[in-house]
C-alpha cells in the first residue's frame, strides 16, 4: 500500500511537473532576476551612473517631491511618491494627468489603458534627475513572471496561477515520492547520466525546500483576490475598488472633486507627525488624491523595513488643513496573516544579505525546474531507443523529440533571450520611439528564434550553440556596459557603486557557467551508453544531449 | 547595528551552519567513507557526539540569525543561511572530499572568531 501510494504520487509528480515545466522555469528565472529588479533598471540607464545622490532628510525629500509634482502632475488626480531608500536613493514621483478633453476618462478606462506619468527627483532639489533613455528595466522581468506579455494581463495571470498550483502540487508529492530525503541530503554523483541529473534535481530541490514551498504558496496567496474572488464579492459587491481602499486604507479610488480649487498642505510637517507616531520609522510611500481640490487626501505608508509584513501602518490627512483624518495599523490576524504572506513573496524588507540569501535560494528554484524537465528526457530516451532498435522503425518518439525541443527553447533559448534583452537595451537607439516595447521585441524575436531551432533540432550540437551564444552575450555585458556608456567595472568599484558592479559581476559569472555548461556537453561523448546500440545508433548520438 | 556587526554575524550564522552540517554528514557512513576512504567508520561512541555537534551548530546559527535580524526575519534568514551552507557542503563533499575535515574545522574556527568579533564590535 505504502508502495503504491508513492507511486501514483511519482506519476503525479512527474506529470504535473513536466506540463508546465516551461512556464514553470521563466516564472522562476524572472521572479529570481525581479529580486535585483532596482538594480536591473539602474543598470538599464547608464545615464543615470553617475548621478550620486547624498541621502537627506525624509522631510526635505517631501518636500521635493511635492516641488516636483506640483510642477510636472498639477490638475492630475492622483499623486504617487516613493521615499528615497539605500537601495534607490532617488524620490520616484508619479501621477495620474489630467484627463484630455478629446478622450475622456471613462473612455481611456474601458481600455484598460490609463497613462501615467513618473519621475526620478533629486531628494534634495526636486529637480528631475537627467533625462534616462526609456526602459522598463527590471520591471520588465517583474511584470512578465505574473502577467506574461502579448496577452490581456488576466489571461496571464490565470495560466500562471494554474502553473503554480500544478508547481505545488509537484514539490508536495514530490516530498512524497522521494524516499531518501535524509540519506541522500548531501549526495551530488557527477558524470553517471541518469543518476546525477536526480541527484541534481533532488539537492536542489531539498535543500531549499523551505523557500520552494514557501515561495509557490505566497505566490498564489498574492493573486488570491483574482483566483479566489468569492469572500470578496459576497461583502463588496460590485465594488472591488471600496475593497481596495478598505484593505489599503485612504479614500477610495472614485472620491469626487469638491471643484473648489484650494492648495495642498506641505508634506514635510505630515511625514515628522507619521514617523512619531511610528516610533520614527520612515515614510515608504505617499498617496495624494485629488491634489489642489477641496476634497484632498494625503495616506502616508511606513517602509517596509521591519518584520515580514508587507501591509504596513498607514495614516491619512486631511490633504487641505494637514488634520489626522485615520490611521490603520493593520493588525487584524487576516490582515497580518495576508501580510506576511504577500511580504515573504516580494521581499521587499530584505537588506543586502537576506535578499543575496532568497536570490541563492531562488538560483536553486530554476535548477530545481530545470534539472526535473531535463530528467524526464534522460529517463525516457533509453526506452525510444530500445524500442527503436527492435522496430526498426524512424527517430525517437515524437513526446520525446517535443519534450527535448522545449527544453532547449526554454532553458537555453530563455538565458540567451534575457541577456539579448541587456544587449538590446544598450544597442537600440535612444530617442526612438516605442523604444521599451523594441527591447521587448527583441527579447521574444530572440527568444522565438531559438525556440523555433531548438524544436527544429533537438540534439546536442544546437544546446552547444544556444549555450554559447547565450554565455557569450552575458560573459560580453560588463564589456559592454562602458562602451555605451555606462559605468564599467574599474569605476564602479573604484566609486562603491555595487548595484553596478554586481550586475557586471553576476553577468560575468552567469556567462562563465553557461560557456562551461557548453564546454562539457562537448566532452561527454556517448562513450557511457551501452555499447551495441552505438553501433546501429551512430545517426542519432547527437540526440542524447 | 552596524555594518560590520552584520557581516559578521552573517560569517558566523554560514560558518557554523557549515560546521554543523559537516558533523552531521561524517555520521553518516557514505560521506564518512567518501571522507576516510572506503571501509573505514567511526568508533561507535563517535557517533551520538557527531551529531549532537551537528545539531548544536545549526542550532547556533539559528540564535545568531534571530539576534542579527529580529524575531520575524531571523527565521527566513535562517532557512536561507541553512539552504547556502548545505549546498556548499554537498558541492565540498562531491568536489573536494579531502578538504571536508579541514573545511569543518575552518568553520568551527571562523565561527569563533566572527563571534569574538561580533562581540567585541
Amino acid at each position: 500500500m505504502k508502495e503504491g501510494l508513492r507511486l501514483s504520487m511519482a506519476w503525479l509528480h512527474t506529470w504535473s511537473g513536466l506540463l508546465v515545466g516551461w512556464v514553470l522555469f521563466m516564472v522562476f528565472a524572472c521572479g529570481t532576476a525581479s529580486y535585483y529588479r532596482d538594480e536591473i533598471t539602474l543598470w538599464m540607464t547608464p545615464e543615470m551612473h553617475q548621478a550620486s545622490l547624498a541621502p537627506v532628510d525624509q522631510d526635505v525629500a517631501a518636500t521635493a517631491a511635492q516641488r516636483a509634482l506640483e510642477q510636472r502632475g498639477a490638475g492630475g488626480s492622483r499623486w504617487f511618491v516613493t521615499m528615497p531608500t539605500e537601495r534607490d536613493p532617488a524620490v520616484r514621483v508619479g501621477w495620474v494627468p489630467k484627463p484630455n478633453k478629446g478622450q475622456g476618462q471613462g473612455q481611456a478606462k474601458a481600455k484598460g489603458r490609463r497613462q501615467f506619468g513618473s519621475a526620478a527627483v533629486d531628494p534634495a532639489t526636486g529637480e528631475e534627475l537627467g533625462k534616462a533613455r526609456e526602459t522598463r528595466g527590471g520591471d520588465f522581468f517583474f511584470r512578465l513572471h505574473f502577467d506574461l506579455h502579448y496577452m490581456p494581463v488576466f489571461w496571464g495571470r490565470w495560466i500562471v496561477g494554474v502553473c503554480a498550483m500544478f508547481m505545488l502540487v509537484a514539490i508536495l508529492s514530490g516530498i512524497v515520492t522521494h524516499k531518501r530525503i535524509f540519506k541522500d541530503f548531501f549526495t551530488f554523483r557527477p558524470g553517471k547520466g541518469q543518476r546525477s541529473w536526480l541527484d541534481a534535481h533532488n539537492a536542489s530541490a531539498v535543500l531549499a525546500l523551505p523557500y520552494h514551498l514557501m515561495i509557490t504558496y505566497t505566490g498564489l496567496v498574492t493573486l488570491m483576490f483574482m483566483y479566489l474572488p468569492a469572500g470578496l464579492n459576497a461583502v463588496y459587491p460590485e465594488k472591488a475598488d471600496a475593497f481596495y481602499a478598505d484593505l489599503n486604507g485612504g479614500p477610495a479610488r472614485d472620491a469626487k472633486p469638491s471643484g473648489t480649487p484650494v492648495a495642498l498642505t506641505p508634506l514635510a510637517p505630515l511625514v515628522a507627525q507619521a514617523r512619531e507616531k511610528w516610533n520614527g520609522a520612515p515614510v515608504g510611500r505617499m498617496v495624494i488624491s485629488l491634489p489642489g481640490d477641496a476634497n484632498a487626501q494625503i495616506l502616508m505608508t511606513r517602509q517596509e523595513s521591519q518584520g515580514l509584513s508587507s501591509q504596513q501602518p498607514s495614516i491619512t490627512f486631511d490633504g487641505v488643513t494637514g488634520r489626522l483624518l485615520s490611521e490603520a495599523n493593520k493588525d487584524s490576524g487576516a490582515m497580518q496573516t495576508r501580510g506576511v504572506m504577500y511580504g515573504l513573496h516580494i521581499g521587499r524588507f530584505a537588506g543586502p544579505m537576506l535578499r543575496g540569501l532568497f536570490f541563492l535560494s531562488a538560483l536553486a528554484g530554476c535548477a530545481m525546474v530545470a534539472t526535473g524537465v531535463l530528467l524526464w528526457a534522460v529517463k525516457e530516451r533509453p526506452k525510444h531507443l530500445k524500442a527503436r532498435l527492435n522496430s526498426n522503425s524512424g527517430g525517437v518518439g515524437f513526446g520525446l523529440r517535443l519534450v527535448d525541443g522545449l527544453n532547449l527553447g526554454g532553458i537555453a533559448g530563455l538565458m540567451l533571450a534575457m541577456a539579448v534583452f541587456f544587449w538590446a537595451n544598450r544597442l537600440v537607439p535612444v530617442g526612438l520611439a516605442g523604444r521599451p516595447e523594441l527591447e521587448i521585441q527583441c527579447f521574444f524575436t530572440a527568444w522565438a528564434i531559438a525556440a523555433v531551432a531548438g524544436l527544429a533540432w533537438p540534439v546536442r550540437w544546437m544546446w552547444r550553440v544556444q549555450l554559447v551564444i547565450g554565455g557569450l552575450l552575458f560573459a560580453l555585458l560588463p564589456v559592454l556596459n562602458p562602451l555605451t556608456g555606462g559605468a564599467g567595472l574599474a569605476t564602479s568599484v573604484a566609486q562603491g557603486k555595487w548595484a553596478i558592479a554586481g550586475f557586471d559581476l553576476v553577468s560575468l559569472a552567469f556567462g562563465a557557467m553557461l560557456l562551461w555548461a557548453a564546454k562539457r556537453l562537448g566532452k561527454v561523448k556517448l562513450a557511457k551508453a551501452p555499447k551495441p546500440q552505438l553501433d546501429k545508433l551512430d545517426k542519432i548520438d547527437e540526440v542524447a544531449a | 547595528m552596524t555594518p560590520f556587526l552584520k557581516t559578521m554575524l552573517l560569517i558566523a550564522a554560514l560558518a557554523s551552519a557549515a560546521g554543523g552540517f559537516t558533523a552531521l554528514s561524517l555520521a553518516m557512513s557514505r560521506h564518512w567513507e567518501g571522507v576516510h576512504g572506503r571501509g573505514s567508520a567511526p568508533a561507535s561512541r563517535l557517533l551520538p557526539r557527531l551529531r549532537l555537534l551537528g545539531i548544536g551548530g545549526l542550532l547556533l546559527s539559528l540564535c545568531v540569525c534571530l539576534f542579527n535580524w529580529g524575531s520575524a526575519q531571523g527565521w527566513v534568514a535562517w532557512a536561507g543561511v541553512l539552504t547556502a551552507a548545505a549546498l556548499g557542503h554537498a558541492l565540498t563533499l562531491t568536489y573536494a572530499a579531502r578538504a571536508v575535515m579541514r573545511i569543518g574545522y575552518g568553520a568551527a574556527g571562523l565561527t569563533f572568531i566572527s563571534l569574538l568579533a561580533a562581540i567585541l564590535a
